[in-house]
Order: C-alpha cells, then structure tokens, then sequence
C-alpha cells in the first residue's frame, strides 16, 4: 500500500490517511476483503504516531468501509452502504473535476483554486 | 553495579597510587637497609621501617585524595550526572558504592605496601611483630580516614573537574603546614598516622600499647560526620 | 491501561536566585500519546524536565510522574523503574565500553527486552567494543537511545532526542518511537524541531516563560487555526475583526490578514458583511502558531 502523508500542509494526518484508503478503495487498488497493514506496522512505515493510523481506522470503521477484526487487523468492506458511498464520492468527484478545469480555463492558478474551495468549505453550511 | 562503576572511574588512579606506594616504600627501605650498619641492634634500626611508614602515610593521604575525586558533582560538570541520576537508585546509595570503593581502597592501598615493606626488611633478616604492622596501618586507616572523609566532602561541595582536588589538595597542605608545629601536632590527623612520638618507646620507637582507642574513636568520628554531611549536601543539591 | 495522565503537575515553580524558571507551571500529559514539548531556549523545558525526574527540586508546587509525587526522593526513585530518560547532552560514561554500557543499565531493570537491544545493536552499527569516549557525537545519541528503547519504559522522555542525528538517524529515531509507542510507550519530548513534531506528535505542549501557553491535540489545532487574509475597497477598522479566536489583525493598504485560532466562520461572516471584495482561508502550519504564541506582544 502507497500512502503518502503531508504533515506541512496544515490538514490533520488522520484525514489525509481516511482520505488516502477511500481512494484507494475507489479506484480498486485495495478490493473487498483485503487487508490492510496493522496500526503498528502502517505506523512505523509511513512513521506517524500510532494514534494517527488507529484514529483514521475507527473512523473508516464507523463509516462502515472498513471492519476492525480483533486480533486479526484491519479489512476492507465494498459494503453495500460503501459502495454507495464510493459511488457518490465519485459522482462528486467529476464534478469536482470539471469545475476545476473549468476554472483553470478562465485563467485561474491551482493555489487560488485551492483557496476558493478552503474558504467554502469554511462557510457555515 | 554501582560499586562496579565507581571502580572503573577510579581504576587509573588507583593502579597508579599502588604500584607508585609499593615502589616507593619498599624503595625506601631496601635503600635505607644498605645503609645500615649491620652491626646496629635495635632501636635505631626500627627507624628504617617507621620512617618509610611515615612517608608511605604521606604519600597514602596524597593518593586517597586523588582517589576520592570524582562523584556526581565531577559528573555534572564532565556530562554524564544526568544519565546517572536517572537511574532508580537513591543518591545515597551512589555514595555508599562510591564510599565503600573508596574504603577497600584505602585499606588495600595500606596493607599492600606494608607488606611489600616487610618482605624487603625480611629479606635482610629485619622483622617486624605483626601486631607491630597491624598496629601502624591502625593509626594510618584512623587518622587518614579523617583525610578520605575530607576528600569526599570537597568533591561533593566544589564544582569544577579539576577545582575540587586542587582544594582538596590545598587542605592537605594547609594540615600539614599548620598542625606541623609541636605544640599542635596533637591535633593533626597526619602526626597521629605516623605514630605518636608519646606512644613509641624511646629505645625500641616501636609503639607501645594499650592502643589509643579513644583517639582512634575521635578520627573516625570526624570522619564519619564529614561523610555524612557530604552525603547531606549531594542530597539536597539541584542538578 | 491505564487513562490517569502520565504526568501531571499543578502550579509548579523554580526559582534560581531571583531568576524564576518555571513559575506557575500547570500541565497533563495523556498516556499512550506521543506528546511534544515546545518552548524558546531558556523557556523552562529543561528545569521542568529536571523537576519531573527528580535531579532538581521544585521551589513549590506539586506534581506527579506515573502516580508517583515529585519531591518525594523515595517515590522518585520508584517511578524512574518505569521512566527512561535521554538528555540533550547524554554524556553517558566514558571509561566504558558499549557492551558494559549496555551491561551496566540492564542491571537495573530486570524487564530489559534483549531483542530490542539486539535489533538497535544492528541497526544503529554500535561498535561493541569501543569506549564510550571514542565514540562520535551521533553514535552516543545512538547508544543513549538504545539503553531507554531496550527497557520499554511506560514513559519514554526526550529531550531534544534528534540533536546531533544525520538524517538517517532521525529517521530511525523516529521509527523507534513511533514503534515504542505502538507498544503501549507513552513519549513525552521537547525538541526544536517542528517538522519532526508535525509528523508524528498527537499532541503539543508549549511553554513560554515558565508557563503553559498552549495545550492540545496537534489535530485540534490543524483543524481551528487559520489564516484569513481579506481584501476590502475600504478596510473597516480593526476593531469590528476582534472576535473571540482571533489572535491577531494586520491590515495594510487594501488587505486584511487575520490569525484565528478558531472561529474563522464567524470571522468569514463579518467580512462579508463589511463587502470584502475577496475573502481566502487558509491552514496554518505549526511552526507559524508556535512562533505566534512565543512572540512579545
């Protein structure tokens, strides 16, 4: 598994990692029923704390994309639910997508780009 | 392993210190046995040997002074007291291990010598009474310790790798020079290591009984209360 | 395991001649987390440090370490069984070798994990033999990191763990207490380096001045503090900006640039409702809010 996680950036780890397995799931790199590495191992490889890998696992968990078995580690669930979840996730994601480009078109920078989707994000719902 | 560590640390100096004193008594007795006159009997020739116990005394406080540097006051300022005093021990049970190297040290640091000095004698055919031996490395032990307590004290109270045994030094002077005098040789522990003059025996110089328990008592208790007051100031002190 | 904090200490002071050190120290440090303890030169970390570990007494205050009291020489010594310790200097002994190194520490602590030792042995290239004198400023760092990651101490406490480390070795370092802390090691360090705190602390200490100024979980603060740079055509005065989470407003010219450690979407609001012509929120990294929290106001 190639995670990669940026602790510069100002976004919290566990995040970037929920993020990171998501999108593996979508895009197949990791299928229903694998396993992922344990807390201690991920830990140690991608050297974050501990805390980081368990917190984004149990956060995955109760979205129901992953299933923490005790004592055996970590595995992917294509639940139903998840699935769903994924196919939004993509959905959303072309359309992330097109409005990007779209953007790039009329002149904009990826930083500015960046930003304007912070500060929306920030904006009450 | 405390005591283990306190060996190692002393280890140089304490090689030194003994091979320097035996070297140097037996030295001094095989030299001064050449020069005798054979024909000598007695008590002038008891001289030989107490006058090397005097400078072996001397030479004893010197290498127990040198010994008794170090502690954790030297550690602070070489480095290594924090690594030290993160180990679950208490800070007396530091001292006693450095203490207890120190006290087998001294000991050793008298007998081993004195036999030296009596197997050169031997070998001219002198003999010392072995209660006269036992008698001389007593009043050496009991009035050095006065010397050894002193030492621990400084190191635990001067900072400074090397400040600590130039004033340790500097009081050995300070003893010898000052209580030098006749009149307070009394109160000197060095004079009392050599063998009092009022306890020899004028024609022999051997020492006389009954042996002074009560000076030798005295000593030791000065001894043992600078010991504890060094162990009181590592105690309370911030590292 | 257990939740009580590792450390835990409440109005703690020190006081040298008339220069206080700490002065007032209130702190708790979460088991089984990865905690960093940032602070200028000359803040206090190492006298708190010292205090915690029983080398320096506290002027007044109280605290404890594992459920252990400061200032009690017998309870000291109890909690330093399960409390390793590496210090900036780490001088360690120099008239031994690393193997009695190494002989002498497991002499004290009878749950010493040879594997670990083993393991460290190989990969930090310790040379058994060498005296600790002739060995290099980074290879005893090494050794002084072995001798606490053997024990598998409950508390692990660093100070400034990767001074005088190539890069490998803080790596390497980091991976040890990354895994030591996997194992149930709680790690509380202080350190300069803000990018090795980014990657794997759970939570910051900072103390400035003797005192605590800042106290939670690195992921909290990702998460709360922004920056908010404004750009109105007439700027309103700074005033209506200071709402509760801001730290700090500079305006110059057209723009505004507001720091916040929270709130930023009531701060969001107010600028839109003064028109502000382009509003951008950004994340602030850790260096720019500790330097924020540290600097004279």
């Amino acid at each position: 598994m190639f995670f990669r996680l940026n602790s510069t950036n100002g976004q919290p780890l566990y995040l970037q990692l929920m993020q990171q397995i998501r999108h593996a799931a979508e895009t197949g790199a990791l299928q229903d029923g694998d396993q992922l590495p344990g807390i201690r191992t991920l830990a140690e490889r991608l050297v974050v704390s501990p805390n980081t890998v368990a917190k984004a696992y149990s956060e995955l968990e109760h979205e129901g994309l992953l299933e923490l078995r005790h004592g055996s580690g970590a595995f992917l669930i294509i639940s139903r639910r998840s699935r769903a979840l994924t196919n939004r996730v993509q959905v959303a994601r072309k359309k992330v997508e097109g409005l990007v480009e779209e953007l790039r078109e009329s002149g904009l920078l990826n930083e500015e780009i960046r930003r304007l989707f912070e500060t929306a994000l920030v904006l009450p719902a | 392993m405390l005591w283990y560590k306190a060996w190692l640390e002393t280890r140089p100096r304490y090689v030194i210190s003994l091979v320097g004193l035996v070297f140097l008594s037996s030295l001094l007795v095989f030299s001064k046995e050449r020069q005798v006159d054979p024909r000598m009997v007695g008590g002038d020739y008891n001289l030989v040997l107490i006058e090397a116990h005097m400078a072996l005394a001397t030479l004893w406080v010197l290498a127990v002074t040198l010994l008794m540097m170090g502690g954790l006051v030297r550690e602070h300022a070489a480095g290594s007291s924090s690594f030290t005093l993160a180990l679950p021990v208490s800070r007396r049970r530091l001292m006693a291990a450095r203490i207890g190297v120190g006290v087998m040290q001294g000991i050793t640091l008298a007998v081993i010598p004195w036999c030296a000095m009596a197997a050169v004698a031997s070998i001219f055919g002198r003999t010392f009474s072995i209660p006269q031996i036992l008698f001389h490395i007593l009043v050496l032990l009991s009035g050095g310790s006065a010397f050894f307590a002193m030492a621990l004290l400084v190191s635990s109270l001067v900072e400074g790798e090397y400040t600590s045994p130039v004033v340790s030094f500097g009081i050995v002077f300070a003893v010898l020079i000052e209580l030098g005098d006749a009149k307070l040789a009394r109160f000197s522990p060095l004079i009392f290591m050599f063998g009092l003059d009022e306890h020899r025996d004028k024609r022999t110089h051997l020492l006389l009984g009954p042996i002074p328990w009560l000076q030798v008592a005295i000593w030791v208790s000065l001894a043992l209360l600078l010991m504890w007051t060094a162990v009181k100031v590592i105690e309370r002190r911030d590292f | 395991m257990s939740h009580a904090p590792v450390i835990q200490v409440h109005e703690l002071k020190k006081s040298f001649g008339r220069v206080d050190a700490v002065c007032g120290l209130n702190m708790s440090v979460a088991p089984n987390r990865i905690t960093a303890f940032l602070g200028l030169n000359g803040a206090g970390k190492s006298t708190t440090i010292k205090m915690l570990l029983g080398m320096i007494a506290p002027s007044s205050g109280e605290g404890t370490v594992l459920g252990r009291r400061l200032g009690d020489p017998a309870e000291s010594v109890d909690m330093r069984k399960y409390v390793a310790y590496v210090s900036e200097q780490q001088h360690l002994y120099d008239y031994m070798t690393v193997e009695q190194m190494i002989r002498f520490t497991k002499s004290f602590h009878p749950g010493w994990h040879g594997e670990i030792e083993q393991k460290l042995l190989r990969t930090y290239e310790l040379p058994l033999n060498r005296k600790v004198g002739a060995l290099s400023k980074g290879m005893r760092r090494k050794l002084a990191l072995l001798l606490a990651f053997a024990r598998k101490p409950e508390l692990l406490i660093l100070d400034e763990p990767s001074d005088s480390l190539d890069p490998i070795g803080i790596e390497q370092l980091l991976e040890s207490m990354v895994a030591q802390c996997s194992e149930g090691t709680s790690i509380f360090f202080s350190s300069h380096q803000i990018a090795e705190v980014e990657r794997v602390a759970d939570d910051v200490c900072v103390i400035h001045k003797g005192r605590l100024v800042m106290n939670g979980s690195l992921d909290d603060l990702r998460q709360s503090y922004r920056q908010i740079d404004l750009v109105f055509n007439a700027v309103p005065d700074e005033v209506e900006f200071r709402l509760p989470g801001v730290e700090r407003i500079s305006t110059q010219g057209h723009q505004m640039r507001i720091f916040a450690s929270g709130n930023s979407e009531a701060v969001v609001e107010r600028a839109r409702a003064f028109y502000a012509s382009s509003i951008d929120v950004a994340p602030i990294g850790l260096r720019e809010i500790f330097l924020e929290r540290v600097k004279e106001n």
